[in-house]
């Protein structure tokens, strides 16, 4: 530690050329926090109220730090969904300063400055979209599962399959997504095949998606960050909240240890469909077959004094299906699942330093065993990694924010090793399959200049290192590694460049370039993210993807900040990417790496995005073009070809009406350019079967994609003792669009005994669903001790 | 197969919400290529060479009449190195009666089941000058009519054998005492060897069930014991529950071949292929071992077991 903080100022001093001028200026600094729950707050602006270009906002863990010259000063605070408060200073030296603010009953209601919403145009990174949970919990949801991850592909830019909780956005794919919980890399984001995101909506303070020009802090993938934050608990009053669904229930539980000090916060899901229909599948030959899966979150943190506080959070999730088919004598057990934990300290050093210092463990495994009569199986894949990171948050002077940091990670990564036994015959892929070990390490600075009242500039730099080190044994090369060895280093140099200029009050241009390496990879063989899909690591046999993103946009803000618009285009450019040969078949006796092809890929688009934040009815729409092309030499013979989530327009209608405090209306359009798929392109006559052949990768597209889901939630005044519930009503594909999930093709009769027939036929999986949730809040009048 | 498990699951469980309607494509590339299936035994039965040569069917709902697949008039060569043979075209209709029962029985074929203007045409060594030696390479030279050129070369590998079998009660509460379990026992040699079988009930043709081959990746060199299931070839709706076990009482015969590492791929694409049409797999590209067209040429060096499986 005392290695890194040296290392720390060092870099501080050998990359910085900045003058600072501190003369007669002092800090204000601290926490804003949520009156009620204590809970701190993320990206609150804290401003001059007489000059805007004086301003801060929260970092991540809620504190501000805002430099001005001594005098005295009427500072204002703003929050989207809370109302504005205003503090009267003098300053006259450095001042701590703990902000409360308070939620507005009603967003309509909420005291609205201008200025300070106008985040849209004044912000200089691009393509960065902040969901608040609670507007996540208003969008109409399959199943009634409020989801995360599915709500984000609402936002122009982010692409699905549909039901999917993967995400592909600017072109890249799902594993070129850095998705963080509270630090931790979360290695598998889905349930049951995807359909449902891990993340509970209970248990979550806030999600930042990042589209565009990635900040140096982040790193490690290519296309985007996910940073997602659970809730600390609320240090004011104990509460409890949860919900009944048609598949799942939740629960959460909060509340101070110690009021004002220290609270907990722990949450609940877990499904039950199939539990419910234990009785009937047991009548059947596949009793004992079931699907279930769960999540917990809990969070705990303790405030020290002012200016340290730390903060324990994990997350444990769990999918597991079991077939039983007891007749054969056959039975399968496929458990996986992640699972994370991250201890926080946030210190500060001074009013205008902020440290935090994180531990982070996570694991993402995925078991399959089975077997029948003497053969017997086991399957295990996984990844572990162990991380820790120093991140500076340095409000240097009113012109200069610098952000630094170190950020190290030791990696094991197993891929699919398979062991089993047939009779007294054990076999193993072991000898072959082995874990890859591999360091990670990166640092990184980055400085936000305002540089005058019209032009800041974000710039920043990443450098960053992953060596593979063994034991390991090259395939190609008669050389083995021992324990720790070095076995081939990959470094990565990543600018980051973002700048902002005020066009005027109420418009900007902005435009940014990022760099981006990844070393670890999820290949897929399929359209959908799979459990079965293996992370691989850069090795002697697999270089590091990188990318770089060139992005440009005008924001404009109409109507008192009322409207925001934005129009952003970007091109992307990869390199190395993965994919699997056309005629790939599974080898368990073979690590899958030495089946990839490598090729390039680009991705170009506009965004067009124009919301309204404020009154009765608010919503946005979106409307995207893109493109996103690979050319592999190995796959389509060299051809180039869309990716299969290119989709060319994409369209999407969010809209919210508050008739009145009771009710509350949703609906959610949603229209895009069909899928790519690769069709049949003939049948061929072998042992007298007709076997298909296939026309080019993803040469034909599905019928074009549409729906939309409308929703209502009930409110009724909180009762007496404090419960406060609410039932949410909604449809999802309400007038039923037969969409396509896939396409497959059917031969009837028998070519040699005189007629066969060939039909294609697509398949939709989500016609009109309706579904119902309760959800309860429960908090006493009387705090409980 | 763990995959497909739990596919087959999920779409059950989904499948009280899913429906499907029929799916029309605009093709945007058409197709016209030569497909080659051809053969070459070594072995007990060995066998001179034969070729079939079809046309690839492009999509269309109704497919064309099987007669009119063959592609005809093509000069077929095969080669050993040394000696080298042209192929003549043989088309049933031009057969006699007698060796009609011949060729049904070669070829699968159920003589009361087939149309009256059924033809299958097939270019065989009418010399029977060549015949599949173990360890020889073999080239196949086609040029069709059109002036397409195809061709192909294949290995006859080392032969390996099933020591024994025994057969033993299926595993699970199943109590149906009529069907049995194969196991088999073989000692796999040293270095890389590529598998593909047949069974055989009653007299009735060879058939290959729908994962017909294998690969030694998992018992190289070793005395191994494994399941042999009945053949249950595509499209014969075999029930999970009876799934490759045998008839008790049943005479029964397996071809036991092995095959070179092209002819196991191509064979492995085609099965993976045809079992993994599923929404969530990506299609899987058939390996074909034909420059210039589509198909095989295999050479197998087959051994021939029979039985009778026990009644108790």
């Amino acid at each position: 530690m005392k290695n890194t903080r040296l290392f720390s100022l060092t870099f501080i001093l050998t990359l910085f050329c900045i003058h600072f001028s501190f003369g007669q200026n002092f800090t204000v600094s601290g926490y804003v926090k949520d009156e009620r729950s204590g809970e701190t707050l993320i990206g609150v602006n804290v401003f001059n109220k007489k000059d805007i270009g004086q301003g801060s906002s929260t970092n991540t863990y809620g504190f501000y730090s805002l430099t001005l010259p001594k005098g005295e000063y009427t500072l204002k605070v703003s929050y989207v969904g809370f109302a504005d408060k205003e503090i009267t200073l003098n300053l006259t030296g450095d001042v701590q300063q703990n902000i409360e603010i308070t939620e507005g009953v009603a967003l309509q209601e909420v005291v609205v400055t201008a200025e300070a919403k106008d985040k849209n145009v004044t912000n200089t990174q691009m393509g960065t979209v902040t969901m608040p949970i609670e507007s996540i919990k208003k969008i109409p949801a399959l199943m009634g599962e409020v989801d995360v991850l599915k709500s984000l592909q609402l936002l122009p830019g982010v692409k699905a399959l549909e039901g999917s909780s993967g995400l592909f956005i600017r072109g890249g794919g799902v594993d070129q997504n850095l998705i963080l919980l509270d630090e931790a890399i979360v290695y598998n984001p889905g349930h049951l095949l995807g359909f449902f995101s891990v993340f509970n909506a209970d248990a979550i303070k806030n999600t930042t998606l990042i589209k565009g020009g990635m900040p140096a802090q982040y790193g490690g993938r290519l296309s985007s960050v996910l940073d997602i934050q659970m809730k600390e608990g609320n240090n004011q009053n104990f509460g409890i909240e949860g919900g009944i669904g048609l598949i799942s229930s939740r629960i959460t539980v909060e509340g101070p240890i110690q009021k004002g000090k220290s609270s907990f916060m722990v949450s609940g899901r877990r499904t039950y469909a199939l539990d419910i229909a234990q009785p009937a599948i047991s009548n059947t030959k596949f009793a004992g077959t079931n699907y279930y899966f769960y999540d917990l979150n809990m969070k705990f943190n303790y405030t020290f004094s002012e200016k340290d506080r730390l903060y324990l959070s994990g997350y444990f999730g769990r999918d597991k299906f079991v077939f039983n088919a007891k007749e054969r004598g056959f039975k399968f057990e496929l458990p996986y699942g992640n699972a994370t934990a991250t201890l926080r300290w946030n210190h500060v050093f001074t009013p205008k330093l902020f440290m935090n210092v994180s531990g982070v463990y996570n694991d993402y495994d995925f078991k399959a065993s089975g077997g029948q009569d003497i053969f017997n199986f086991n399957a295990f894949s996984g990844v572990r990694d162990y991380n820790a990171k120093v991140d500076f948050d340095w409000f240097a002077s009113p012109k200069h924010t610098v952000k630094y940091g170190v950020n190290y990670t030791y990696h094991r990564l197993t891929p699919n090793v398979f062991s089993g036994s047939n009779g007294d015959t054990t076999f193993t892929n072991s000898a072959l399959v082995k874990p890859k070990y591999a360091h990670d390490a990166a640092l990184y600075f980055a400085d936000t200049w305002k540089a005058n009242k019209l032009f800041t500039l974000e710039y920043g730099l990443r450098l960053s290192a992953f060596q593979q080190i063994g034991p390991y044994k090259s395939p190609y090369r008669e050389k083995e590694y021992g324990a720790a060895e070095p076995v081939k280093t990959y470094y990565g140099f990543e600018p980051r460049i973002a700048g902002k200029y005020n066009l005027n009050d109420v418009s900007s241009i902005k435009a940014g370039i990022t760099a981006t390496s990844q070393y670890l990879h999820l290949v897929s063989n399929s359209t959908s993210s799979l459990p079965f899909d293996v992370w691989v690591p850069s090795s002697d046999l697999v270089a590091p993807q990188r990318g770089v993103q060139y992005a440009m946009g005008y924001f404009r803000n109409f109507e008192n900040n009322m409207w925001e618009t934005s129009f952003e285009v970007y091109y992307k450019d990869l390199q190395n990417q993965i994919d699997y040969p056309e005629d790939y078949v599974n080898k368990p006796a073979e690590s899958v790496e030495t089946s990839f092809v490598y090729g390039k890929g680009k991705a170009y688009g506009a965004e067009l995005f124009i919301k309204k934040s404020k009154g009765k009815l608010n919503g946005w729409l979106g409307y995207t073009f893109s493109r996103t092309l690979r050319i592999f030499p190995d796959i389509n013979g060299g051809k180039e070809f869309p990716s299969t989530f290119d989709r060319v327009h994409d369209l999407v209608f969010v809209a919210n009406y508050q008739i009145s405090k009771k009710w509350d209306l949703n609906a959610n359009y949603i229209y895009s350019t069909g899928r790519p798929f690769t069709p049949l392109k003939s049948l061929f006559l072998i042992d007298q079967n007709l076997n298909i052949d296939y026309a080019s990768r993803n040469s034909l597209r599905l019928p074009d994609y549409h729906r939309l889901d409308v929703g209502a939630t009930y409110t009724p005044k909180p009762d007496k003792v404090g419960l406060k519930s609410s039932w949410t009503f909604s449809v999802y594909n309400i007038y039923n669009q037969q969409n396509p999930f896939f396409v497959y093709y059917d031969i009837k009769g028998v070519l040699r005994q005189g007629s066969a027939k060939l039909t294609a036929y697509q398949v939709t999986i989500f016609p009109i669903i309706p579904s119902i949730t309760w959800n309860f809040k429960w908090q006493p009048k009387k705090r409980v001790i | 197969m763990k995959k497909n498990t739990l596919y087959t699951f999920i779409l059950i469980a989904i499948g009280f919400i899913a429906c499907e309607k029929e799916f029309t494509p605009n093709l945007t590339e058409t197709a016209d290529s030569v497909v080659v299936e051809g053969y070459i035994e070594a072995g007990r039965n060995a066998t001179p060479p034969y070729v079939i040569l079809t046309k690839s069917l492009p999509f269309f709902r109704e497919l064309p009449s099987f007669n009119n697949v063959f592609i005809n008039g093509a000069e077929i060569w095969v080669s050993s190195g040394k000696d080298s043979i042209r192929l003549q075209e043989i088309c049933w209709q031009s057969l006699p009666e007698v060796f009609k029962k011949q060729a049904a029985q070669a070829f699968n074929l159920n003589l009361d089941s087939i149309p009256k203007d059924f033809n299958f045409c097939v270019y065989v060594d009418q010399s029977l000058t060549m015949q599949g030696e173990v360890g020889k390479t073999y080239s196949l030279n086609i040029k069709t009519k059109e002036g397409q050129r195809l061709s192909a070369v294949t290995t006859i590998p080392r032969t390996v054998k099933i020591d024994s079998a025994d057969f033993v009660k299926p595993p699970g509460i199943n109590q149906n005492d009529s069907l049995t379990q194969m196991r088999a026992y073989a000692n796999d040699p040293k270095g890389s060897d590529y598998y593909r079988y047949f069974t055989a009930i009653n007299g009735s043709s060879y058939i290959a069930g729908r994962n017909s081959v294998a690969d030694d990746a998992f018992f190289d060199g070793i005395n191994t014991r494994f399941n042999l299931a009945k053949s249950e070839p595509r499209g014969s709706g075999a029930s999970f529950d009876t799934y490759g076990l045998w008839r008790r009482g049943d005479t029964i015969s397996i071809k036991f071949c092995s095959i070179d590492k092209a002819h196991f791929t191509f064979w492995q694409t085609l099965e993976f292929n045809a079992n993994n049409a599923g929404p969530f797999s990506s299609y899987t590209r058939v390996k074909h071992n034909i420059i210039g067209g589509m198909g095989i040429w295999g050479g197998y060096n087959a051994t021939y077991y029979d039985a009778i499986v026990p009644k108790k």
